[in-house]
């Protein structure tokens, strides 16, 4: 008869070495270093430029930006500096903590200042060319094209208007996008999964669907008493239409398999919509809410633009209308950053609804 | 509680998509089943038993003939009829013990000390209890088959119909998971109807091997096992039994 091998005889025969077995308590961190290839000598040096990359470019910008006269006027010229100041201390000081923290074996934080680094070098370096062909140089005419300073300063000056302005903004987009959502889920998964409401909500969808956002202002314009309710319904209609599809193919798609599983375990009709069609479609649910955030984002600055008293869009149009560019930059540069991070929470949100999904998908 | 199931001249037959014609996938079958019993169910590729299975668990109605459990006509599915897909249908989204467990979520009492212990349990027989808060994706396709077999265990069905329960097992896996199969049922008698296209499990886990032959399905012929568990493979009774299906078997194939 054949007997297994204990370890001891396993180690003797090399089937299973001793020192391989440290190899069965990793965590997932150590696992994915351990996989990864070992580095040369020569890409180590080349990371670690990469890595300080950043701080020398805007060390560069600085001295660039106090050194070198202005040719334009440039009231309170050293917000830029101070700015620039703090952020070239934050990076210093983020890459210090984490070469400490790598030098103690913990390798994420420098990891991920190396992943970023190119990015921040490249905005660094471009801030500073635009700076040159700006207030140092005039290429740019001044005042069409104002500095990152007057910008800086335009936004400081007119701070609560602007703050006025982007929580109008936020407001709008939360409360359109928040009631688009939930009734294109209303709709999308009802029609999903019933034939016969589908037949009334599809040629809604298939009519409203093509039309593009700015079709609707003159209309509410008219029908509207206030332009503020026609512009959340325009949002609403947009996120509505992108959340309905994408909810309504996900849930018409979920691989009939699953129900009669869920059937044979006692799922009730409503226990099959709420635990195996949503969650089953929840990959195309989560879809469909991006492409309603971008939706929303462009309906409401098409409406605020075109009509609305009120939020970044108006405050854009209005300031050009009194040749106030460095406010104008000021706001857009605002609209800019509030729709990365609600994309970017959207995002977070979405990775980790679907958390299930990796290995499955690549 | 003991059940007898009935088919009365079920048939069962499948329009077809291309072509405006039908398939007749089963053709008045006749059938009586008592609790206590282990049914093998062999024959062909596509010759109905999977048809078969889900007519008895009720996901589909027959085209005529009825289906009878304890003299009710079979109307829809039941958690006492539990069945094991022939595909893994586990659910992707949920983690391992979740999907064990999913039948008390859907009866509302998976958060009962009741049911938790009882997951603790299966994951135990199915040796997977390192991997309960692993999502199906990551695991093996035998461990997979483990969990979706416990995962149709949970609701203690009186009517278990397995649909090759353990195809994607290595052999050694397999006899293992045979002998804990057979172990569920000894302790609480159901009727089990097993499909498989392993001759030797038939005869090794079935009271009875009920060979059909395909086009349209047929019952070709019912044989009692009558050996005593455990069963040894090398028997001469065993290997007799073996010779006689594979001719039944061989005999379907030869008609078409
Ligand atoms: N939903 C369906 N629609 C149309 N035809 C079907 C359907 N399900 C089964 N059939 C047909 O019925 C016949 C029997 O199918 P069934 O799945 O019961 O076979 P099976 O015995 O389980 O085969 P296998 O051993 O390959 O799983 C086949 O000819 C198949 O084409
Ligand atoms: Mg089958």
């Amino acid at each position: 008869m054949f007997q297994m091998l204990n370890e001891k005889e396993r180690n003797e025969k090399g089937l299973l070495r001793e020192d391989a077995k440290s190899l069965r308590k990793l965590t997932r961190e150590q696992l994915a270093e351990l996989e990864e290839r070992e580095k040369t000598p020569r890409e180590k040096m080349m990371d670690l430029i990469i890595t300080v990359l950043p701080a020398v470019v805007l060390a560069i910008s600085l001295l660039e930006y106090t050194i070198m006269p202005d040719v334009n006027p440039n009231p309170m010229r050293h917000i830029y500096t101070v700015v620039l100041a703090i952020v070239f201390v934050a990076y210093t000081a983020a890459f210090i903590l984490g070469k400490i923290k790598e030098s103690k074996g913990d390798k994420k934080l420098i990891r991920s200042l190396r992943y970023r680094a190119p990015l921040y070098a490249a905005i660094a370096a471009i801030l500073t060319l635009y700076d040159i062909l700006t207030i140092k140089t005039n290429y740019f005419t001044y005042p069409l094209v104002p500095c990152v300073n007057s910008i800086m300063y335009a936004a400081w000056t007119d701070r609560a208007e602007l703050l006025r302005c982007a929580s109008h903004t936020l407001v709008l987009m939360f409360k359109g996008y928040g009631l688009g959502v939930v009734l294109g889920l209303i709709t999308g998964i009802t029609c999903g999964y019933s034939r016969k409401v589908n037949y009334w909500i599809d040629p809604i969808l298939k009519f409203m669907g093509p039309i593009p956002i700015s079709t609707w202002i003159p209309i509410i314009a008219v029908l509207s008493p206030s332009l503020s309710g026609g512009a959340l319904f325009i949002i609403v209609v947009g996120v509505w239409t992108a959340v309905t599809n994408a909810s309504r193919a996900g849930v018409a798609n979920v691989d009939k398999a699953y129900f009669d599983a869920a059937k044979i375990l006692g799922a009730s009709e409503r226990q099959l919509i709420f635990k195996v069609a949503i969650p089953a479609a929840m990959p195309n649910i989560m879809a469909g809410m991006t492409q309603g955030m971008m939706t929303a984002c462009t309906a409401i600055m098409v409406a605020e633009m075109m009509g609305v008293k009120g939020g970044l869009g108006w405050y854009i149009t209005w300031v050009k209308s009194w040749a106030l560019y460095n406010n104008m930059f000021a706001s857009l540069f605002i609209i800019c950053l509030i729709f990365t991070i609600v994309t970017k929470i959207l995002n977070m949100v979405k990775n980790r609804v679907l958390r299930w999904q990796i290995g499955v998908t690549k | 509680m003991a059940v007898v199931l009935k088919l009365d001249g079920v048939s069962k037959s499948f329009a077809r998509v291309e072509k405006n014609d039908i398939t007749n996938a089963l053709e008045n079958i006749n059938l009586e089943m008592h609790s206590g019993e282990f049914i093998s169910l062999v024959g062909t590729s596509g010759c109905g038993k999977s048809t078969m299975l889900r007519l008895i668990a009720g996901l589909i109605t027959p085209t005529t003939g009825t289906l009878t459990v304890n003299g009710e006509k079979i109307e829809g599915p039941a958690t006492s009829r539990g069945m094991m897909f022939q595909q893994h249908t586990l659910f992707p989204w949920l983690t391992v013990e979740k999907n064990i467990a999913f039948a008390d979520t859907m009866a509302g009492k998976n958060k009962e000390q009741a049911s938790v212990d009882e997951v603790n349990r299966m994951l135990k027989v199915i040796g997977l209890e390192n991997f309960r808060v692993d999502y199906p994706a990551q695991l093996s396709g035998g461990m997979q088959q483990r969990v979706a077999l416990a995962r149709s265990l949970i609701c203690k069905p009186e009517i278990l119909l397995l649909d090759e329960p353990l195809g994607a097992l290595d052999s050694f896996t397999r006899m293992n998971m045979q002998d804990e199969i057979l172990n569920l049922w000894k302790e609480n008698k159901q009727l089990v109807i097993m499909v498989t296209h392993d001759v030797d499990e038939a005869i090794y886990m079935g009271t009875k091997v009920l060979v059909m032959e395909p086009h349209p399905g047929r019952i070709n012929n019912i044989i009692d096992i009558d050996l005593e568990y455990p069963r040894n493979r090398a028997s001469s009774k065993f290997v007799e039994y073996r010779r006689q299906i594979l001719d039944l078997l061989h005999f379907g194939q030869k008609e078409d």
